[in-house]
């Protein structure tokens, strides 16, 4: 038997390939599965699931309700799609300022002496080794209203001489920008690096020679050879952003309400897993739709995840 | 012109990003020393040392510790130490056994064509692209009605049943983790020159020992790669630990959630610092052996 | 990174983790007792004995609790006396508890619901009746608190410890201080505020400024709760049921509502924190302990139970984390012995509610099929 084997590449090929894609099978397609199936179900008063097949939970996620203010039978609540956007654009509005922080420093990193380019890649990474949930909280404990950020700003004003309230920053929305910024800098920092440092010396050499100055060395030869490492990074960094609920929890005063915060509510305050089921697919499907159009325009950019 | 010069204004915002990415990391180090139990504003170090601690409302005024009071109350504290020993425990079996199977993967997928190729392709790419949140309440799902079923149908009690715990976390760690080590060794596989294992065939080696002796050397700091990201992440990884821990399994990072919905003391930045310096040492440590590395060269 | 690069990672990464491991690994509860002699905790305190010692073979025990409820004496003393490990998990709201124990697969032996969720529990099949056999010392606890509404005849449930949802202000920074849940409305206190996270807690306390009943199922009602809660919620800096009174102690908020210990605690960091019954009435609340049904560790629930309901033990809850005390033994035993503890206790109108603010407190019960208006209220209202 172990001869055929031998002979049979296919067979092969599968035996490898199998203890993974049994892992597969049972951690993600068959709970995926299942969060669907749950998601066309109905809810028992007391929060159970009750399978039937039924759209309620799609119908009400996508505004459609029979709760009304002005007593109609049925109007738009935009509420659910409201997170879903508040969501979109935080996770769009991080990636941004992501990109903005993480360039510079990427580049920086990127043409150092390579003696030095590892302590300076350590540097980035050692906050990133640092517990997720303590960096949320070191956000915390600055931005309070008696936090270190209030505190500095309160002895420069005093020693300018300017009268000084502290500043609200905790439990705001721009808190949980900061933090979710904070958070996945570095996974954009390093894929940005990775394909900075693959761009050759003579290439920069070779369009000095043809007489591009600085700006436009940049943007025509670094800004295009880099997109595989934005592109990495902004997967790396856009899609955890949506589905994050411990930042806006911590930073938000749970106020800030994004679609990993719904989800989360409905399997654990609101007793609704149908309907948490049923946001938590939304959420996948709009993650897949996001990252197909996004890769097809400008490649998947794995090259960028070998270290 | 010289390649490793860069423009200044590029080096005004690298050392403000550094100072943007370390501040909060150094402001929670110092609080550590806060000799307020409040922890609300830095209140000074602990200035003395004494047998008993002794408070003032809530300020410690001195301690057998002297200024690392926090510390020591963090090392009499049996939870973390639990929770950091379960982490490591979580880490390593799940590191070992997706870097294994992941590596098979990557060697299956790349040089083999077989009927499932496409689903096997596919499904790995998914973890990557979804939110945690999705892949653990999938799974928390999967494991309820799993272990309810398999519970009445074996008739399991007491001990033996079947329930979320540090078991359902490690398979949960391998889940999120292999897609990730298939990756980095399929990249590296990518690159690979053939003509290396071909040599060695025309010399006569089987496939086995070429594999040993030509094939796996050279992935091998691949499969180190996909090895430490994976250790990475599940060392990290909070969602999906939250949806499928269970009692006796907690994590350090589900624990320092649970400190923070509690009073605050200072006794959580202690356990940061200490986190911190770990990392820290590690690192330097690697920089340490790689310049003496680089030095023999 | 080249290979030995990465081999060196690893080998220093398998060594620091394996001393780590170890350490975690031989982790004991506390002090080495004597041979022989009484059990003594890391803080010095003596463990009193069991009374009655129950026998018990399980080496563990895993409770699912709220945060910061138990003294460490009471946790340490009881891991040392019974030599049983305790595997302490948490949650700070009912409805999170609830969610993980229906969802099923957990392996927890004992929880802690406030009142109000015992008969959902008991109505999903979650709870074992308890063995009053088992339990001598139910005796101690003061009648009226038992046989309640939610659990007549005490027989899935035995009570912890009590407590009120009300006003807390902080005099100092707050001019008209509020007297009313009503008053919290105003715009002067616009941004100022912390609420729990509670929907039953927040809907309830809007309904009363209605004029509704706590408890209602009368979905016109909701409606307008719902109204005036939407009114209410911008104005809310924060929702906290974890640990409010580290945002009143920090001042990134001035007032708002929370519950005993929080208002309790904060007053002792701030004693300007003063905690206010609200002219329609507090919410009254209790929580109980409640055996799962498939308790693997059920001997060492009886025991634990046991002993903390010791007026020797659970007097210890007068000390840290105070609540209203529904344990006479524990009381008379503060009151012999630790007659400052006692006089705290009982000087304190937080811990020692007047007996109007009792009477005109409102308990939240179970709405059952009502149950799913009160949940949509909350994630609408908060989605905003």
């Amino acid at each position: 038997m172990l001869k055929r084997l031998r002979e049979n590449k296919s067979a092969q090929g599968t035996l490898l390939a199998s203890p993974t894609m049994l892992w597969m099978l049972g951690l993600l397609i068959i709970p995926l599965i299942l969060t669907m199936v749950i998601s066309f179900g109905k809810r028992s008063p007391d929060g159970n699931v009750i399978y039937a097949f039924s759209l309620d939970n799609y119908i009400r996620l996508f505004g459609y309700s029979t709760d009304c203010d002005g007593g109609q039978a049925s109007c738009f609540n935009p509420l659910y799609l409201q997170i879903l956007w508040r969501s979109i654009s935080l996770a769009f509005k991080t990636t941004v300022w992501v990109i903005v922080l993480a360039y510079p420093l990427a580049y920086f990193i990127a043409r150092a002496t390579p003696k030095r380019r590892n302590t300076f890649l350590f540097m980035v990474l050692i906050p990133l080794w640092t517990n997720f949930v303590i960096r949320v909280y070191a956000w915390m404990m600055l931005l309070r209203k008696e936090g270190a950020i209030n505190i500095i700003l309160g002895a420069a004003a005093n020693f300018l001489h300017i009268p000084f309230q502290p500043l609200e920053m905790l439990y705001t929305p721009g808190a949980v920008l900061v933090g979710m910024i904070y958070e996945f800098l570095p996974f954009m920092i390093l894929p940005i690096f990775t394909s900075l440092e693959k761009i050759e010396v003579p290439l920069y050499e070779a369009a000095a020679d043809l007489g591009a100055n600085a700006i436009k060395t940049f943007l025509r030869v670094t800004l295009p050879l880099s997109m595989p490492g934005v592109v990495a990074g902004t997967i790396l960094v856009f899609i955890p952003v949506m589905g994050t609920f411990i930042v806006s929890d911590l930073l938000g005063g749970r106020q800030v309400i994004l679609v990993g915060n719904l989800i989360q509510r409905q399997f654990l305050d609101a007793r609704d897993p149908t309907f948490g089921s049923a946001a938590s697919l939304i959420l996948m499907i709009m993650t897949l739709i996001v990252t197909y159009f996004y890769t097809r325009k400008f490649g998947f950019g794995e090259e960028i995840v070998v270290a | 012109m010289n390649p490793h010069k860069r423009h200044p204004l590029i080096v005004v915002a690298t050392v403000l990003v550094y100072i943007f990415l370390y501040a909060p990391i150094l402001i929670l180090m110092l609080y550590s020393f806060n000799a307020s139990k409040a922890n609300v504003k830095f209140e000074g170090f602990i200035p003395a040392f004494s047998e008993r601690v002794e408070m003032k409302g809530s300020l410690v005024q001195a301690s057998p510790c002297g200024p690392f009071h926090w510390f020591c109350d963090l090392a009499k504290n049996d939870d973390v130490l639990e929770a950091a020993g379960n982490t490591l425990t979580i880490a390593f079996i799940s590191t070992i056994i997706s870097t294994i199977i992941g590596t098979m993967a990557a060697l299956a997928l790349q040089r083999y064509e077989f009927k499932l190729k496409p689903f096997s392709q596919v499904s790995l790419y998914i973890p990557i692209v979804i939110p945690e949140i999705v892949m653990g309440i999938g799974i928390l799902t999967l494991f309820s009605q799993l272990f309810g079923l398999l519970n009445s149908a074996l008739g399991l009690t007491g001990d033996s049943r079947l329930s979320l715990g540090l078991g359902t976390v490690i398979v949960s760690h391998i889940a999120f983790s292999v897609p990730f080590v298939t990756l980095v060794v399929q990249a590296r596989l990518q690159g690979f020159d053939k003509s290396f294992e071909e040599a060695a065939m025309d010399l006569g080696a089987n496939e086995w020992t070429t594999f040993r002796r030509v094939t796996f050397p050279m992935i091998l700091p691949g499969i180190l790669s996909g090895g430490l990201l994976a250790f990475t992440l599940s060392l990290d990884d909070f969602v999906i630990t939250f949806f499928t821990n269970g009692p006796g399994s907690t994590t350090l990072p589900i624990y320092v959630y649970g400190l923070l919905r509690r009073i605050i003391t200072p006794q959580v930045n202690a356990l940061s610092t200490v986190w911190i310096l770990a990392v820290f040492s590690i690192v330097l440590l690697l920089q340490i052996l790689q310049n003496r590395e680089q030095r023999q060269h | 990174m080249s290979k030995s690069n990465v081999s060196k990672l690893l080998a220093v990464f398998a060594i620091a983790s394996m001393v780590l491991a170890a350490c975690g690994g031989g982790a004991e509860p506390t002090a080495e007792p004597a041979a022989g002699g009484p059990k003594v905790t890391s803080s010095g305190f003596e463990c009193p004995e069991p009374s009655p010692r129950v026998d018990v073979t399980s080496k563990e025990l895993n409770i699912f609790v709220w945060t910061e409820y138990f003294p460490q004496d009471m946790l340490d003393c009881f891991e040392l006396v019974y030599d049983i490990k305790l595997n302490r998990d948490e949650y700070s709201s009912n409805e999170e508890m609830y969610a993980k124990l229906a969802a099923g697969g957990s392996a927890y032996d004992l929880a802690q619901p406030t009142d109000y969720i015992v008969p959902l529990m008991i109505r999903q099949g979650l709870l074992q009746e308890f063995d009053h056999a088992q339990m001598p010392n139910m005796k101690n606890f003061d009648e009226g608190w038992m046989n309640q509404e939610f659990d007549p005849g005490n027989k899935y449930s035995v009570p912890y410890l009590a407590g009120t949802d009300a006003i807390v202000v902080n005099t100092d920074a707050v001019e008209n201080v509020p007297q009313s849940w009503a008053d919290l409305w105003k715009p002067e206190y616009a941004g100022k505020m912390v609420f729990l996270d509670d929907s039953r807690a927040v809907i309830g306390a809007t309904l009363l400024t209605l004029g509704y009943d706590v408890n209602t199922t009368d979905p016109a009602q909701l409606e307008e709760a719902k109204a005036k809660l939407a009114e209410l919620v911008p104005n809310i800096k924060l929702f906290d049921s974890d640990s409010p009174k580290t945002a009143l102690i920090a001042g990134d908020v001035d007032l708002g509502m929370t519950w005993t210990f929080e208002a309790l605690a904060a007053q002792q960091e701030n004693p300007a924190i003063q905690y206010v019954y609200p002219t329609e009435g507090a919410i009254l609340w209790q929580d109980n302990w409640v055996m799962l049904k498939d308790a693997a560790h059920a001997d060492a629930a009886y025991a634990w139970l046991n002993y903390i309901m010791q007026g020797d033990v659970f007097w210890l809850t007068l000390i840290d984390y105070t609540y209203i005390n529904p344990n006479k033994a524990a009381l008379e035993f503060a009151k012999a012995n630790h007659t400052d503890v006692y006089s705290a206790y009982a000087d304190s109108p937080i811990t020692n509610p007047p007996a109007d603010a009792i009477a005109n407190g409102h308990g939240i019960q179970d709405v059952g099929e009502a149950t799913p208006l009160y949940d949509n209220i909350w994630v609408e209202v908060k989605g905003e």
